[in-house]
């Protein structure tokens, strides 16, 4: 590469570091300012010892685990019997992972109340109504993440193999085809996991008292805690960034081994 | 003693028929070949013997059960796959442990069957080793072991050397065949390699176009092919069409040559057309006092082979091809020379079309 071409390369690295680093770093300072004068972690003290926030923050935790659970539980044998029977309808699936993208969170929140807030489906005030609203959120990412691991490894011999074996379909789908895709599994779950600890607008439309909509609330009624809240939001996210990284760099070579 | 029982099988698949209308009876310990090119069937027939297809019509039976519906896992078959399917996630020894833990055995038992199997396959070493950590060679032994583990009734391979290279594929046909025998049990073996199924099979059948074409051992196979797809396709053959001219002296016509044959043509009269075939290897340059089956031919070209010289001559408006022995002492003719060939009466076999 020509020397012009280098410092033009460093240039828009450099720019793009910029962009997305410093409103973090002006975040992250701005936390350390609540004490006069001095740079401190009180923004932070204040912010776990508020009751509200360890609510809203492990309340978003836990239903974000479970809903992991249950996108796993949904989307992987789904993901697999389309591969392995119903290959037809791969098109047709995949335009329906993709439905929350073109669906607005606003248009979705609101039918999902009209739809569970009268018998026979009154569950409006019950949490797994959030989860099952989160677990449709999450699919495009879950379902690809796993269908790409499902195409990574050879599901139809090692299916076969296994039969042949004796195996049934639980012990093919746990026992085989599950640890050989694990990486895209946690990979997917982590993403999924980011965006609910996120997820502002079903939580605040149904009324539960999670994460983000205790975030919204920080900010009208505080100066530096919603700085410390965001950053400990962003860590959560890279820290599951970091698990997927990880994860990846140590199971791959057993995932890569399934396609032979 | 029938041990495998296959019976008026036939698959479709939508419109297209797959395989139709197969018959054959396996005995105990028996070594059987399905041979044949891409799409005539073979695997699509071995898939039904496991039970990942289920026929369209006809039955299957494994010693005295009906098995045409039952489902892959409860069939008792061990089956080795052209893509090894070693589970990636599990050691050597968990693969080859892993039909005996679903069947539930005693963890002991499991730990003696696996050591049993890792000295059957040589690879005593290797147990905590994952599949990854293997070579071809040595994954596909696995999974010999892992499909035998269990002890099943029949052993199917689904073309389980072809992705390997040559010089492990001869030594693990002989390895797996030596391994069948020792266990005395009953196998089929696909391929669409001729000389690996002759090599390893007790009996072979040539498939083509879903059907079979000729069930024989690797000898009849051979030496007497009875289609011309089976004379094509095992070994190299000369074919050509031919005129019958005496049926009961067994007098035939090439090209204004007469030629004698040693097969039966009772069933045809003068002037029907026929069409025969000649081993390469079955044609000699004619001596002095040879009379019979003899041509005029001339050089047209000399293939070095190694241990055979593949030489190629025009018979009339045929071209024939000829094997012999590379003997370096010998002068080969040169091409554009004139030379009489000649075969035995033996060596002219007469196809059915």
């Amino acid at each position: 590469m020509k020397r012009g071409g280098v410092i033009w390369s460093w240039f828009w690295m450099i720019l793009g570091i910029l962009y997305f680093f410093l409103p973090l770093v002006a975040t992250f300072i701005f936390s350390l300012k609540a004490k006069l004068g001095v740079l401190s972690f009180l923004s932070y003290e204040q912010l776990f010892n508020d009751n509200d926030f360890i609510r809203g923050f492990s309340y978003s935790i836990m239903w974000g685990v479970l809903t992991i659970i249950v996108g796993i539980l949904i989307f992987f044998p789904t993901a697999y019997w389309v591969r392995m029977r119903l290959p037809q309808f791969r098109t047709a699936v995949e335009f329906v992972t993709l439905l929350p993208f073109v669906v607005p969170a606003i248009v979705f929140v609101f039918g999902l109340v009209r739809t569970f807030s009268h018998p026979p489906f009154l569950i409006v005030d019950s949490p797994a109504l959030l989860v099952l609203a989160y677990v449709v959120l999450i699919m495009p990412y879950m379902y690809r993440s796993i269908d790409t691991g499902l195409r990574s490894i050879d599901v139809r011999t090692l299916t076969e193999a296994a039969q042949s074996l004796g195996a049934g379909w639980g012990t093919i789908l746990f026992r085989v085809i599950l640890p050989n895709i694990r990486v895209s599994i946690i990979s997917g779950g982590f993403l999924g996991f980011a965006i609910v600890m996120g997820e502002y607008i079903l939580a605040q439309y149904l009324a539960k008292p999670a994460f983000a909509p205790f975030l919204a609330y920080l900010i009208q009624q505080k100066a530096y805690e919603p700085a410390a809240a965001t950053i400990v939001s962003i860590a959560l996210t890279w820290a599951c960034m970091g698990i997927i990284q990880l994860v990846g760099r140590g199971g791959g070579q057993a995932q890569i081994a399934g396609g032979h | 003693m029938t041990h495998l029982e296959l019976t008026n099988i036939s698959k479709q698949f939508g419109q297209t028929t797959v395989v139709q209308d197969f018959n054959l009876d396996v005995k105990t310990g028996e070594f059987v070949s399905f041979l044949g090119p891409s799409g005539c069937g073979k695997t699509t027939t071995l898939r039904m013997i496991a039970g990942f297809e289920i026929p369209t019509t006809g039955k299957v039976l494994l010693g005295d059960a009906d098995i045409t519906d039952m489902s892959p896992n409860q069939r008792d078959v061990g089956m080795v796959f052209q893509a090894y399917a070693l589970f990636p996630n599990m050691t050597v020894a968990q693969n080859i442990g892993f039909g005996m833990r679903i069947h539930k055995e005693p963890e002991s038992a499991i730990k003696e069957r696996v050591a049993e199997m890792l000295a059957l396959i040589h690879l005593e070493q290797k147990g905590n080793s994952y599949p990854s950590q293997l070579s071809g060679g040595q994954q596909q032994r696995v999974a010999l072991a892992r499909a035998l583990a269990n002890r099943p009734k029949v052993l199917l391979l689904d073309e389980p050397l072809s992705a390997l290279d040559a010089k492990i594929r001869v030594s693990l046909r002989a390895e797996i065949r030596a391994i069948q025998r020792k266990l005395g049990i009953t196998a089929i073996y696909v391929t669409h390699d001729q000389e690996e199924a002759l090599s390893i099979s007790d009996r072979i059948v040539v498939m083509f176009d879903g059907k079979i074409e000729q069930v024989g051992t690797p000898f009849e196979i051979y030496n007497f092919p009875q289609t011309a797809f089976v004379a094509s396709f095992v070994g190299t053959l000369n074919t050509t069409d031919a005129e019958v001219v005496n049926p009961a002296k067994k007098l035939i016509k090439i090209d204004g040559v007469q030629l004698e044959t040693a097969e039966g043509l009772e069933d045809k009269k003068k002037g029907d057309k026929i069409k025969i075939a000649i081993r390469p290897e079955r044609l000699n340059f004619a001596s002095v006092e040879k009379k019979a089956n003899l041509f005029d031919s001339t050089i047209e070209n000399i293939t070095f082979l190694g241990s055979v010289v593949r030489i190629q001559v025009k018979v009339g408006n045929n071209r024939f091809n000829m094997d012999t022995f590379n003997n370096p002492f010998l002068e080969l003719p040169k091409i554009g020379a004139k030379e009489q060939i000649t075969c035995s009466r033996e060596a002219v076999l007469i196809l059915n079309s």
